[in-house]
């Protein structure tokens, strides 16, 4: 689903985020990536949502090259990819529900259509008595979870966490996670970038250590990995 | 990623792609409303600038419209005043009407008898007995003479003067023709005005949606994160310019309305001092037509101006 190919990317003043990155995600995987802070993680997930274009290599996304897609087709491709931010990148003049509903609206969605999934989606992640408050009102978990619902809420095939656990207390961290397996088991490719390693390691998913701009390990999923369905 | 190529315009042939465009657009429609509401003060503000913008040669052009028609109701006056020998009787001016009004160049004759001439005296004076102040009528007969277009006045004026019987022939059409010079040269000060004031009309929209544009820079960052286009990130801003734009234009037209109504009266009162009948008339529906959506497209074209720029320079 996703391919790293000699992946570089070097800000303008000479910062290399990126230097040379090399995987590849199968459809319906899930991923860590793990680093410490300033290793890249936040630079690479953007480049698969073409946040950011790489200087060199290619990205490849369902098996065609993005890093040069033209910047017309870019939202179609953004539209196929969920992103959860760090800093949650909420609407805060806009109601929770608005804030989930910006995608169907986007792509056309019939009120009635958004108004049933918007509802399921904050169902899912436990905000249904809060659609009509505004996110400075939330907390930050739940902030995070509304920027999830968001997330998933134009059933995107890919799922990109930027550390969204970087602020919760290890119970919500733990739910969170949690979701983002059971959205794994529904078919969805999902990438978390996390430096809670006890959690990281619990869940004993596939791993990629990212370190000054390369991948230094890649850790298979080991055997008994948890499954979403289990915690239910 | 075929499916994203395949999607790539906006517009679907399909129905339901349709429906989608439309519902779309209706969500850009409502959120330009929505966030003009939001902001009542600084809205109305805008709204109001644009008015006083616009009512200005609106108000012109309707003071053009009446004082044009002013001239018309004197354009009667356009006549040459022919002044008879005293003496003559009422056969002799008869003949000498039906002479003249052979004339190809003349379009009637109007014989003004000298107690008509006392009459209508008396009663522009206001004095009803001028004719017996006067024991003797002095007025000599006058013959109203319309000529058939005004370029051979000066023709006419001529012949009328040789013939036999006439004393003299007066005709005061300087100030007409001052007054027609005037209005041309204030149409064309409204046409400029009105130029000038349109393209104010655009920068003003402009601006205001370049700043809009800037306070709200965290949601248009955020749509284009979730998938939004250009174009639909383009849209309520397009609206909110053609909503400015629309209701600066009505509302000019009802302050130029209300400037009427309150002239009314003055007017009225004025005209009864030149015992004329002269009421004001307002702007034409397609003057109104004209202003609004003209104003609307000054709003849309403000902003399409100000929104790719200012977009693009949020992106890079």
């Amino acid at each position: 689903m996703i391919t790293f190919e000699h992946v570089g990317k070097r800000y303008p003043g000479g910062i290399q985020a990126v230097s040379d990155v090399n995987f590849h995600l199968e459809r319906g995987e899930l991923a860590f990536l793990t680093g410490h802070s300033g290793a890249g993680k936040s630079t690479l997930l953007r480049l698969i949502a073409l946040l950011e274009r790489p200087s060199r290599g290619q990205v490849l996304f369902d098996g065609r090259n993005v890093s040069k897609l033209a910047r017309r087709h870019i939202p179609y491709l953004r539209r196929r990819i969920g992103v959860i931010f760090q800093d949650h990148r909420l609407l805060t003049d806009k109601r929770v529900f608005d804030n989930v509903a910006l995608p169907l609206l986007i792509a056309g969605v019939s009120f009635g259509e958004i108004q049933r999934r918007v509802r399921a989606a904050l169902d899912k992640v436990g905000l249904l008595d809060k659609e009509a408050m505004y996110p400075p009102m939330l907390s930050g978990g739940e902030q995070q979870r509304v920027g999830i619902a968001r997330a998933i809420i134009g059933r995107p095939p890919v799922l990109l966490a930027d550390e969204p656990t970087g602020n919760l207390d290890p119970v919500l961290s733990e739910q969170l996670m949690n979701t983002f397996l059971q959205l794994n088991e529904t078919g969805v490719t999902v990438l978390i970038a996390s430096h809670d390693l006890d959690l990281v390691r619990r869940l004993r998913r596939r791993v990629l250590v990212l370190a000054n701009g390369e991948i230094i390990d890649d850790v298979a999923a080991g055997p008994g990995s948890t499954s979403g369905a289990r915690d239910g | 990623m075929a499916r994203v190529r395949r999607s790539g315009r906006e517009v679907q042939a399909s129905s339901a792609g349709l429906r989608a465009w439309a519902r779309r657009h209706a969500f850009s429609l409502f959120s330009s409303l929505g966030n003009l509401s939001r902001h009542p003060l600084g809205s109305l503000m805008t709204v109001g600038v644009l008015a006083f913008a616009l009512a200005l040669p609106l108000a012109l052009q309707v003071a053009l419209v009446n004082l044009e028609r002013i001239g018309q109701q004197w354009e009667r006056l356009d006549t040459l005043s022919v002044f008879l020998d005293t003496g003559l009787v009422a056969a002799d001016v008869d003949r000498l009407v039906s002479r003249v009004s052979s004339w190809p160049e003349v379009s009637t004759v109007d014989p003004i008898s000298p107690e008509q001439g006392m009459a209508e005296l008396s009663q522009q004076l206001g004095l009803t007995e001028v004719a017996d102040l006067v024991a003797d009528n002095p007025l000599p007969w006058v013959l109203e003479v319309s000529p058939r277009s005004t370029a051979g006045r000066g023709a006419l004026l001529m012949r009328l003067d040789q013939e036999a019987g006439v004393a003299n022939v007066i005709v005061d059409l300087q100030w007409l023709e001052r007054l027609d010079a005037m209005t041309e040269l204030l149409a064309q000060f409204v046409w400029l005005l009105g130029a000038l004031l349109a393209l104010g009309v655009a920068v003003i929209v402009g601006n205001t949606i370049r700043l809009d544009i800037q306070n709200r820079r965290e949601e248009i960052e955020v749509m284009a994160l979730v998938g939004a286009t250009a174009a639909f990130i383009r849209r309520p801003f397009l609206y909110t310019g053609l909503w400015y734009g629309l209701l600066g234009g009505l509302l000019a037209w009802a302050m130029v309305q209300g400037g009427l109504l309150i002239l009314t009266g003055p007017v009225e009162e004025l005209s009864r001092t030149y015992a004329e009948r002269f009421d004001l008339v307002g702007p034409v529906p397609e003057v109104i037509f004209v202003l609004v959506a003209g104003s609307g497209l000054l709003g849309v074209i403000g902003s399409w101006l100000v929104v790719g720029r200012s977009l693009a320079a949020m992106d890079s």
